[in-house]
């Protein structure tokens, strides 16, 4: 039986990816909307990189809707695990087991190259695959690792929501300079476009990107933190 | 003559891939089923890798990165994964025979 119910997932499973991969054709033109998303963003914009162009731009609205969002996740998760903690249910931290010389040694190797590919992600936003909230994440898998590793390890929650607010009453700021200066709310081109691909260019995405990567980074290790306590 | 070579070492990491997926199905115990895949991934990833350097020349530095960064992480998170198996009490299966962490607690605890 279940022998019968593997060979049934394999097939089934082969037979979907066999015809994804049949029926897949490489298509050669785009559709319109898609097309002017194309020819505007670099145009209009000066970002090589399209989809965050939009992301930051014509749908920036919609990107601080979605940080609010996890804001959100955060204040619920602060509501309910956020009490002082119950010393008969959870393990006190001098109890815990400690991670294996191994865990510790490769996370003091392994954090510092995570938190720089992090910092890559969030400042190529603009020019290569990236942004704000991929590199936020990236961050904060890099919090969970230290966490992981040292059961000591204090977070402090109090200045990493400093941090998270600050950067998202700067995001809204630059928004307003854009209503200000130029089109719109959050419209990024308060700055000059520079040069297309240049690391300082496509105006205002840089910052929005920066702000963004730090309010989610901040976000994610506050949620983490507060399961861990 | 390149992309052949390339093509090669895709191919058999391919292959490392494939023993990984086979090991986790067909290994008895949770042990052996992560060394399984662990070990073969880490290989087959590294190959695969290898052989795209050779499609495109110009990858090669951040290939080599990710290369690192697997190396550095796959162990470590399985060898994590075990310990906190071990740790909880997860059997082993029944002809394993030796139980060296087990041991070395023994030894610890018995000499303070």
């Amino acid at each position: 039986m279940r022998r019968a119910s593997i060979v049934f997932a394999i097939t089934f499973f082969g037979l979907l990816f066999a015809s994804v991969a049949i029926n897949h054709t490489q298509s050669v033109s785009l559709w319109p909307l898609a097309r002017s998303y194309v020819e505007l963003v670099p145009r209009e914009l000066g970002a090589p990189n399209v989809i965050t162009g939009i992301l930051l731009n014509y749908r920036a609205f919609d990107t601080l809707g979605e940080v609010a969002v996890l804001f959100m996740v955060a204040a619920g998760v602060g509501l309910v695990l956020g009490r002082q903690p119950n010393p008969t249910v959870a393990d006190p931290p001098e109890t815990a087991r400690p991670s294996s010389e191994i865990v510790q040694i490769a996370t003091r190797i392994l954090a510092p190259l995570i938190s720089v590919f992090a910092a890559y992600i969030i400042m190529n936003g603009h020019i290569s695959a990236g942004g704000g909230f991929q590199g936020g994440a990236v961050l904060a898998s890099c919090l969970i690792l230290w966490l992981l590793a040292d059961a000591q390890f204090q977070v402090d929650v109090k200045l990493l929501g400093l941090l998270e607010s600050v950067a998202g009453v700067l995001f809204v700021l630059v928004g307003i300079a854009g209503l200000i200066f130029a089109g719109g709310f959050l419209d990024t081109r308060v700055l000059p476009l520079g040069q297309l691909g240049a690391f300082f260019s496509a105006g205002a995405i840089p910052i929005l990107s920066l702000l963004l990567g730090i309010k989610v980074g901040c976000e994610l290790s506050v949620i983490l933190a507060r399961f861990r306590a | 003559m390149a992309e052949l070579v390339g093509s090669i070492l895709i191919l058999i990491g391919a292959f490392f891939h494939f023993s990984a997926g086979l090991g986790m199905v067909r290994m008895p115990d949770a042990y052996t089923r992560m060394q399984a895949g662990t070990k073969a991934s880490t290989l087959g990833n590294t190959l695969v890798l290898t052989g795209l350097a050779f499609y495109h020349p110009g990858w090669t530095l951040k290939l080599v990165l990710i290369i690192y960064f697997v190396l550095m992480t796959n162990p470590v998170s399985s060898h994590a994964l075990a310990r906190a198996a071990h740790f909880i009490g997860i059997p082993m299966a029944g002809n394993s025979g030796i139980d060296a962490l087990r041991d070395a607690q023994q030894t610890k605890r018995s000499d303070p």
